[in-house]
């Protein structure tokens, strides 16, 4: 009889186990989403993989994802809501895109981010993007080629321009979250736009011309203040902040020949260090910018084999990127009062009890601060040839 | 004792003494025995008695019998029937005989011509050797017979093991018969120390089984544990090694096997030279080795003929193979169906690309997978040969293809059944195969009902399980828990011979030493 109970009690737990089961094809595997605000409501627009378009076989050639949109009062419910519409339950697990629209941006994300950072089955490591002059629900409507899944190639391109060109700074939930509580740092998040017609972006037409009638594409970083948004950098400026933020991977930036003409160089490995003192009652902060690089292209008359000619480079090289940074470090103290940088954050590293003392002000002495840019370019190869062949030409 | 803490319940089931109903004696008179002889035989037709007479005039009535089809019958008339009715006529038998003497034993160490010869004097002597093979010869007025051993019939010679094949390594294998087997481990082994017990079980069977052990290298208790158990059996018959296996095991209701068992004779040979004790059972090519490891399942004999390096390599794969046959469908079900969120965005979308349409949730899709694979693999073993190759290309194309095609079973599970049941086939032993494919539904059913937090407790329970394990007193797991250092010289790699100084510790303290280290004596010398 004892045995007999015991049985039953292991059997029964078999029983009540698989409460949270749910099969693959249970699941709208949503890669991208997007938040933004009409009229005092949340719209939420998830962009949910159509697993059978995706297989080898069963493919029948309609679009490979399609896009879910929900108002509600509040992110959540939106989200819950779209159930109406979609016949399965989104399933955030995966997702790789949140595009945030430019409007609620302005207004502050705080609110809508919550329940991202909050959901067990979100895992904080997708990217963020703030839509330029369109709408989210726009941008995940374009059809990409390459990529078939929109999502996938957003989230790429990102990863690609950020590794490859510094053009574009991807961050992650966590990484947005940490900035916008950070005292002395203020968040900024890549841009996203539209290029085209998006009435023919959202229909498979797109994808089938060599260049398509739209498409996605980053650009500019959207400065923030506490959880607003204040405004955009432009692409220079945005180049600017890459280097000093060290988020530079490998990259090429032009430069003026001596004479007329330009010389491209490759950066293949940059290292920022800030450091933040008190001078005087002052806060202040250095800026030590190591390069490495190669002589990528030449584009005018200079001899490559004569030892001036490369020191001669990389001094062109450092004042030029010197006053890119300038002009970037100004723009924000003057124009936006915003420390994107992290200035704050390296004054409170090497002074904590004087950064006490000014913190809370520090948007003020932010705009005020005092700071030296340092730029050091080795040039180490040139390529596979010495000069150019356009020396010849000319002969 | 620490032996018998664990008992199995047929062996400690009291012994009692074999009941006979030919516990007589021979009388005198020959054409009794004869009579009784028939009686007890009933009808069999194998049994041929004939009755001749010897001495020189013929006055003394004898008589030969023998089992049909399994005495050498040219050795019965050349140096028996011919020593019998013609040899001994010359010879007076009568004045041969000194007062200590008797007829019996001149015919024993004078007349016949034979290797093995025996006096005997009760009926329950007789028939079990007339029944082995044995030719018994009666004399009329005297009380005693002589049983002579010249058994032979038709068996099996040493051919090429079956279950344990190798690349490299000898290719012979045990036989059914006890006495080959014996003279195969014999020659690899020209110790005197190896000795060899036999006993008698099974009340009508009356097989032969034979314990083998090198004497100063066993551990006596162990030695003494196997007799122990082996007395305790009472039963009418023993037909394969596997039945007195199940009747001696420590544990009766585990999947995995606490015996070792082989075809190979070296196998035995490096066996008893680490210290363990081999059980043979005449009638079968299966031997059974004590004590039996966890390890040892995973250890072919290549191992050690191989280099050590490709002998590790393959040691450490089997283990892993074994970790794949035993999970992996179990952590597929797991995953895709309680933690999506642990596969790469690509892999899941693949995954649920090809779920899409299939009507059964992914547990019933893996159980109706694995159900048919295991049916086809019990079909495969017990057709003839020539069916069996049909079997497998349709069950291949059954399976692989058309169940894939009409929609009814995703593809991925096809590979995961797949790639279990190549890992099943990487384990050098049986045995282990099979607890691993009852086990891998149980880890099935975990995973589906509580994922991997399932498989997990699974595992523990399962680690719980094989430790709590013994195997005539030693630990199952051994050597590595209880973990032991010198131990894993053999363990997870095979560490290059020159290395291997000691027997295993775990069971054998007798003599541990197997090579001096030559590299230190080199040093010396140079």
């Amino acid at each position: 009889m004892k045995k007999c109970m015991f049985a039953i009690l292991i059997l029964s737990l078999f029983l009540t186990g698989c409460w949270d089961r749910r099969e693959l094809n249970q699941l709208a595997i949503t890669l991208a989403m997007g938040i933004e605000k009409i009229e005092d409501n949340y719209q939420v627009s998830a962009q949910v993989v159509v697993p059978s378009e995706m297989s080898m076989k069963g493919s029948t050639g309609s679009a490979k994802v399609t896009l879910y949109t929900a108002r509600g009062d509040t992110v959540y419910e939106a989200v819950r809501k779209m159930t109406m519409d979609s016949p399965r339950k989104i399933y955030p697990g995966h997702l790789q895109m949140l595009v945030i629209s430019e409007d609620l941006a302005k207004e502050g994300i705080g609110e809508s981010l919550d329940l991202l950072s909050r959901d067990w089955e979100l895992r904080p490591d997708f990217y963020v993007v703030v839509t330029k002059n369109t709408s989210p629900a726009e941008i995940l409507n374009v059809s990409t080629n390459l990529e078939s899944i929109p999502a996938n190639k957003m989230f790429n391109s990102l990863n690609m321009s950020e590794v490859a060109w510094a053009g574009a700074k991807s961050i992650t939930l966590d990484e947005l979250i940490a900035d916008l509580i950070s005292d002395g740092k203020e968040a900024v998040i890549t841009g996203v736009q539209l290029i085209g017609d998006p009435k023919i972006g959202s229909s498979k037409n797109n994808v089938e011309k060599i260049s398509p009638a739209a498409s996605i594409q980053y650009d500019n970083l959207a400065v923030f203040k506490g959880d607003k948004m204040v405004g955009w950098l432009t692409k220079d400026e945005t180049i600017g902040y890459s280097y000093v933020t060290n988020s530079v991977k490998t990259t090429v930036r032009p430069i003026s020949c001596p004479k007329d003409g330009k010389v491209s160089i490759e950066v293949f490995k940059s290292n920022s260090v800030i450091k933040g003192f008190i001078n005087k009652g002052n806060p202040e902060v250095n800026i030590n910018i190591n390069l490495e690089g190669n002589v990528g292209s030449v584009e005018c008359h200079i001899n490559l084999s004569e030892l001036g000619t490369i020191s001669e480079l990389e001094k062109i090289y450092e004042k030029e990127l010197k006053e890119n940074i300038n002009n970037t470090i100004v723009t924000l103290q003057e124009q936006y009062k915003s420390d994107v940088f992290g200035f704050g954050e390296a004054i409170h590293r090497s002074n904590p009890k004087e950064w006490n003392k000014i913190k809370d002000n520090w948007d003020e002495e932010f705009s005020k601060l005092k700071f030296n840019v340092k730029v050091d370019l080795k040039i180490v190869r040139t390529g596979t040839k010495n000069n150019s062949f356009l020396e010849k030409i000319e002969d | 004792m620490w032996f018998l803490k664990k008992k199995n319940p047929y062996t400690s089931l009291p012994s009692q003494p074999v009941e006979s109903k030919q516990k007589d004696v021979l009388k005198t008179s020959l054409q009794q025995n004869i009579q009784t002889l028939k009686d007890t035989l009933g009808k069999s037709s194998d049994i041929i008695i004939r009755e001749i007479r010897i001495g020189k005039e013929g006055t003394i009535k004898a008589g030969i019998i023998y089992t049909d089809g399994l005495t050498d019958t040219p050795s019965l008339q050349n140096f028996i029937l011919e020593t019998l009715m013609l040899d001994i006529k010359e010879i007076d038998l009568q004045k041969k005989i000194s007062p200590e003497q008797n007829l019996i034993s001149v015919l024993k160490d004078v007349a016949l011509t034979v290797g093995e010869i025996k006096e005997v004097s009760t009926f329950d002597v007789i028939l079990t050797s007339l029944l082995s093979g044995d030719t018994i010869i009666l004399i009329d007025g005297y009380a005693q017979g002589l049983i002579i051993s010249n058994r032979q019939w038709a068996e099996r010679g040493v051919t090429e093991p079956t279950a344990q094949t190798v690349v490299r390594g000898p290719r012979e294998g045990f036989t059914e018969n006890l006495r080959v087997n014996t003279a195969l481990i014999r020659r690899k082994l020209k110790d005197p120390n190896l000795w060899i017990e036999s006993k008698i079980i099974g009340t009508r069977t009356k097989t032969n089984v034979a314990i083998v052990y090198i004497n100063d290298i066993a551990n006596d208790k162990i030695v003494k544990e196997v007799i122990l158990r082996l007395d305790k059996i009472n039963i009418d018959g023993i037909l394969e090694s596997g039945n007195i296996e199940e009747l001696i095991q420590d544990s009766t209701y585990t999947p995995f096997s606490t015996i070792y068992n082989t075809e190979r004779p070296d196998v035995v040979a490096a066996a008893l030279l680490e210290g363990r004790i081999a059980i043979l059972v005449d009638g079968t090519p299966f031997v059974l080795l004590v004590p039996a490891l966890f390890v040892q399942f995973f250890q072919s004999p290549e191992d050690y003929y191989e280099r050590t390096i490709v002998g590790s390599l393959i040691r450490i794969l089997r283990f892993i193979a074994f970790s794949i046959s035993l999970l992996a469908p179990a952590l597929f079900i797991a995953i895709t169906t309680f933690h999506q969120s642990m596969l790469p965005p690509a892999l899941l979308i693949s995954l649920a690309a090809q779920r899409e349409g299939v009507p059964f949730p992914a547990f019933v899709e893996a159980l109706i997978m694995e159900v048919t694979f295991e049916i086809l693999r019990e079909a495969g073993i017990r057709m003839p040969r020539s069916i069996g190759t049909a079997i497998s290309i349709v069950g291949a194309f059954v399976i692989g293809t058309a169940a894939v095609e009409a929609g009814l079973i995703s593809a991925m599970i096809v590979i995961i059944v797949s790639i279990t049941a190549i890992t099943s086939f990487v384990s050098p032993s049986y045995e282990m195969a099979i607890a691993v494919r009852v086990l891998r539904f149980v880890f099935m059913a975990l995973a589906a009902s509580f994922g991997l937090f399932g498989i997990m407790v699974g595992i523990i329970a399962l680690v719980l399980h094989l430790c709590s394990l013994r195997s005539f007193g030693i630990p199952y797991m051994s050597p590595i828990a209880p973990f032991n250092i010198s131990d894993q010289k053999d363990t997870f790699i095979v560490l290059p011979i020159r290395k291997m100084l000691t027997r295993p510790h775990f069971f054998n303290h007798k003599n541990a030493t197997r090579q001096q280290d030559s590299t230190v004596k080199n040093k010396k010398g140079s």
